[in-house]
């Protein structure tokens, strides 16, 4: 998990995207009445698609934005690389409003510092897989010689090795999208931009891109903004994750921090059937020693007892307490600082603490 | 049977309940005899049709009885006729003009059979039309009851009221309609002469009024002094000059002939004044046109037969080369390879012509919303222009010839070229778009790299349509010179010689399918 380091790499400030005729009226009537959603529709037969959405994406971490369809999570990304622009609010990029860039700054932008991948790949059926891959190359006039070594050189990347001159049309859903990676990679952008890019797979094949898209995301170290719908992916790839709901966000924070502290009850109700295995801790389930000893009895000898750190997860914590009858002890710095009696684990898998 | 699927039968029909009930429950099981007839709809007709409040019905009633009633009075018409004929055959006899009095006999035998005749049918149509109405009524009655179960607003019921607006109808059409069955309506040149009548002063009767404007052709409501008669002839220094001559003293015209008129100054005003225009489209074309001849008919026939195999077997392979070959043997063999050859180079020319301009325009029609308005309408009214009227403006400004031959082609051409290409490059996916985009392609990159790639299949569908629909009307234009393939059969048909005319026709037939094979088969190759 990186810890957010000095500057945002992405920086959003109150964007609001209002799609309609009449737009510049509606936004001018939400700012000075605060009307919502609804009368915005009736008033000015305006959909609001991003309300007052701020971010900040800080380099090398993998940024989850999840919500429902509807939700405006891919309208909120389109805005990065100005394929939507926003009705009112700031983006800006390493410093640069994004805003301010003229068209061709604003494509030379696109091109080097940005790549995206999209929920339905997007490639073009008429060129090789290779040069589907040097596309962002080409539109930046970068010579054939030189265009088909580095898309060779991605193409190793997401193991499409020997598929470099065949059709897109040859390949298969999940490897089709691995061209859409690759595609998102061969000009080496700063950020990625995920639209839903695993959504339209099947469950095994999404399942083996994701980890491998976690293991080169670690290997290549770059800002990503990860688009989709399912929160399983979203704890899954996130390092933080903000969740979305109505254009709006209701919630940013670690998988950890959505899960176990739930802003509100639509939060709530998302949360409530993800396992939390892999993100509740010892720490938060343990019951200190006293507390435990009051209650039962004495602890005694600890070498009857399985052990494990504050800082374990609930999946550790089963496989140690599974061929046991005496509770988990909780050791920090070679001091017992808590017990989880096996109730306690079979509850807090429920997700009551 | 319950009550219940009685209930709703009652409540629409109202009167005679019981008998719709029991009609449109045989209907709904499908028992009802194929012969049933509605007595009452048989007798009332259109009557009891709007007092049931059923359009439909009512208008195929008075229709019915509306052309039964037409030929009564037709038929009475003839009776009268004889009767006068009769009279004047009496009054020419007695004054010993016997051979007029013949003529006269053999009208007279004719409006006796006329009379007899039309008096049958409208008995025929009458009986007739009245059964297949009353087999109608049920049926179409029973639909009604069925919109009625999902709209209860609609008629239902049978109200007296209706009868107002079926009378007013009724009382609108039928004076009339009995009225001119039963007059031999004036002819249009006698009715301009009473117009004029009129116009002097002259007395003319209230019925021959009344005749022409009603009962004849719609009737002329205004005159028109003649314009000026307007010719561009040269001055001394050699330039043109408008030579205005006023009309005065002669007699009005209609709305028709003036405009007319109007026209024929425009467009002789334009060919005086903008001739070098016209002239440098026929010296643009006439130099692609020499080049594309120059190919088809300058090449010698063993190279140009073996070249035009070769390229059918490379672009649509083996099986329609043989077919490419026979065809081009027919030809041969029957002497048209030369004129082949001409019209083959025609149609290349106005394929260029019509790529060269139907390509960027269906590219704008297909991006621009502008584009698409201003375009899409005149690409209607051209489809849906019959062929032939294309030859009028390129005989009014380019004159008699190949060229205007060309011209009358390309418009005739071009709307599949550029509807098939807008077509093309609106059906791009949005998503393909907004990936180039993202990827930093600028407007150029977009529409070279991505855009027309993707519409390319569609493209080359167009490119079909055009070529094919150039060959259909380089056949037509040779009406206007255009000489090739159909100047053959032009002429065969003006010297009615079937056997040269079928020769050239499978000629030209033959072409047309190896054509349209040939680009086929490689506009499908080239999306592969």
């Amino acid at each position: 998990m990186q810890e957010p380091t000095t500057k945002p790499v992405v920086e959003v400030k109150n964007v609001w995207k209002i799609f309609g005729d009449r737009a510049e009226e509606a936004m001018a009537a939400v700012q000075n009445e605060n009307i919502g959603k609804a009368e915005v529709l009736e008033r000015f037969e305006c959909v609001v698609g991003v309300r007052d959405v701020s971010l900040d994406v800080y380099a090398g971490e993998v940024f989850c934005i999840m919500g429902l369809s509807g939700s405006g999570k891919s309208t909120l990304v389109r805005h990065i690389n100005r394929l939507i622009e926003p009705t009112h609010g700031n983006i800006s990029i390493d410093g640069v409003d994004v805003g301010g860039l003229g068209p061709e700054d604003l494509r030379i932008m696109r091109a080097d510092k940005i790549g995206m991948v999209f929920q339905n790949m997007a490639l073009l059926p008429h060129r090789s897989v290779r040069d589907n891959i040097a596309f962002a190359l080409e539109l930046r006039n970068v010579d054939a010689f030189t265009r088909s070594e580095l898309a060779n050189k991605v193409i190793e990347t997401v193991s499409l090795q020997g598929y470099g001159d065949r059709m897109p049309s040859e390949l298969s859903g999940g490897m089709q999208q691995r061209v859409g990676l690759a595609r998102a990679l061969a000009a080496d952008p700063d950020i990625l931009l995920m639209d839903e890019p695993f959504s339209a797979l099947d469950p095994l094949i999404r399942r083996g891109l994701q980890d491998e898209f976690l293991a080169l995301s670690k290997t290549m170290n770059k800002t990503t903004l990860f688009i989709t719908h399912d929160l399983d992916e979203a704890i899954r790839m996130g390092s933080r994750i903000a969740i979305m709901k109505d254009g709006a966000i209701v919630q940013v924070g670690t998988p950890e921090d959505i899960v176990t502290n739930p802003a509100d009850d639509y939060v709530a109700d998302f949360v409530q059937g993800i396992s939390k295995l892999k993100l509740v801790f010892a720490h938060t389930v343990m019951v200190p020693v006293e507390q435990y000893e009051k209650e039962n009895k004495k602890l005694g000898s600890l070498k009857n007892c399985p052990t494990a750190g504050p800082e374990d997860d609930l999946d550790r914590l089963v496989s140690l307490a599974v061929d046991q009858d005496n509770p988990v002890v909780i050791m920090d710095n070679d001091a017992p600082v808590g017990v989880v009696t096996k109730d306690a684990l079979l509850r807090a898998i429920q997700g009551e603490q | 049977m319950t009550e219940d699927t009685q209930t709703p039968f009652h409540d629409f029909a109202g009167a005679a309940g019981d008998y719709y009930a029991k009609t449109f429950l045989k209907i709904q099981k499908s028992t009802l005899g194929k012969a049933h007839i509605n007595i009452a709809a048989t007798i009332g007709s259109f009557i009891w049709a709007s007092m049931r409040g059923n359009w439909l019905l009512f208008w195929i009633g008075f229709f019915i009885d509306l052309v039964a009633l037409v030929y009564i009075g037709a038929s009475y018409k003839f009776k009268t006729a004889a009767i006068n004929v009769a009279d004047e055959i009496v009054s020419l006899t007695a004054a010993g003009n016997s051979a007029a009095a013949s003529n006269k006999t053999l009208l007279l035998e004719r409006y006796e059979n006329w009379t007899g005749s039309n008096f049958l049918t409208a008995i025929v149509i009458f009986i007739i039309g009245r059964l297949v109405f009353g087999w109608l009524a049920d049926r179409i009655y029973y639909r009604q009851y069925n919109s009625w179960r999902v709209d209860r607003s609609k008629n239902s019921n049978l109200r007296v009221n209706r009868l107002v607006l079926s009378a007013v109808i009724v009382a609108l059409i039928a004076p009339l309609m009995l009225y001119r069955s039963t007059q031999f309506a004036p002819d249009a040149r006698t009715c301009i002469k009473q117009d004029r009548a009129v116009t002097e002063g002259k007395d003319v009767s209230f019925k021959n009024r009344f005749d022409c404007k009603v009962i004849s052709d719609f009737p002329t409501l205004f005159w028109i002094d003649r314009p000026d008669k307007i010719s561009y002839p040269r001055a001394e220094d050699g330039t043109r000059f408008v030579k205005r001559e006023p009309q005065t003293g002669k007699k009005p015209i209609n709305l028709h002939t003036y405009t007319s008129g109007v026209i024929e100054n425009v467009v002789g005003y334009l060919t005086a004044f903008y001739g070098y225009f016209f002239d440098g489209v026929v010296g643009v074309l006439t130099v692609l046109l020499n080049a594309v001849t120059a190919i088809f008919v300058g090449t010698p026939w063993p190279i140009m037969m073996g070249g035009l195999l070769v390229l059918s077997y490379y672009l649509a392979g083996p099986r329609i080369a043989i077919f490419v070959g026979s065809s081009l043997v027919y030809l041969a063999l029957f002497g048209f390879w030369q004129t082949a050859m001409e019209t083959m180079s025609l149609v290349a020319a106005a394929t260029c012509v019509c790529i060269l301009f139907g390509l960027p325009l269906g590219v704008w029609v297909g991006k621009s919303d502008l584009g698409r308005a201003i375009v899409t309408p005149i690409l209607d009214i051209m489809q849906t222009i019959p062929s032939f009227v294309y030859l009028l403006p390129a005989v009014a400004f380019f004159g008699i010839g190949v060229v205007p031959g060309i011209l009358a082609t390309v418009i005739f051409a071009m709307p599949p070229m550029v509807r098939l290409t807008s077509l093309g490059i609106q059906h791009v996916p949005e998503s393909t778009k907004e990936a180039a985009l993202a990827y930093g392609a600028n407007p150029r990159q977009l529409l070279t790299k991505v855009e027309l790639p993707l519409a390319l299949p569609s493209i080359m569908a167009g490119v079909n349509q055009v070529v094919m629909m150039s060959l259909s009307m380089v056949v037509v234009a040779a009406l206007i010179g255009a000489g090739g393939m159909g100047f053959l059969v032009t002429r065969a048909l003006a010297n009615s010689n079937t056997g040269k005319g079928v020769l050239a026709g499978i000629g030209i037939a033959l072409l047309a399918m190896m054509i349209d094979r040939v680009v086929q088969k490689a506009s499908k190759a080239s999306q592969q």
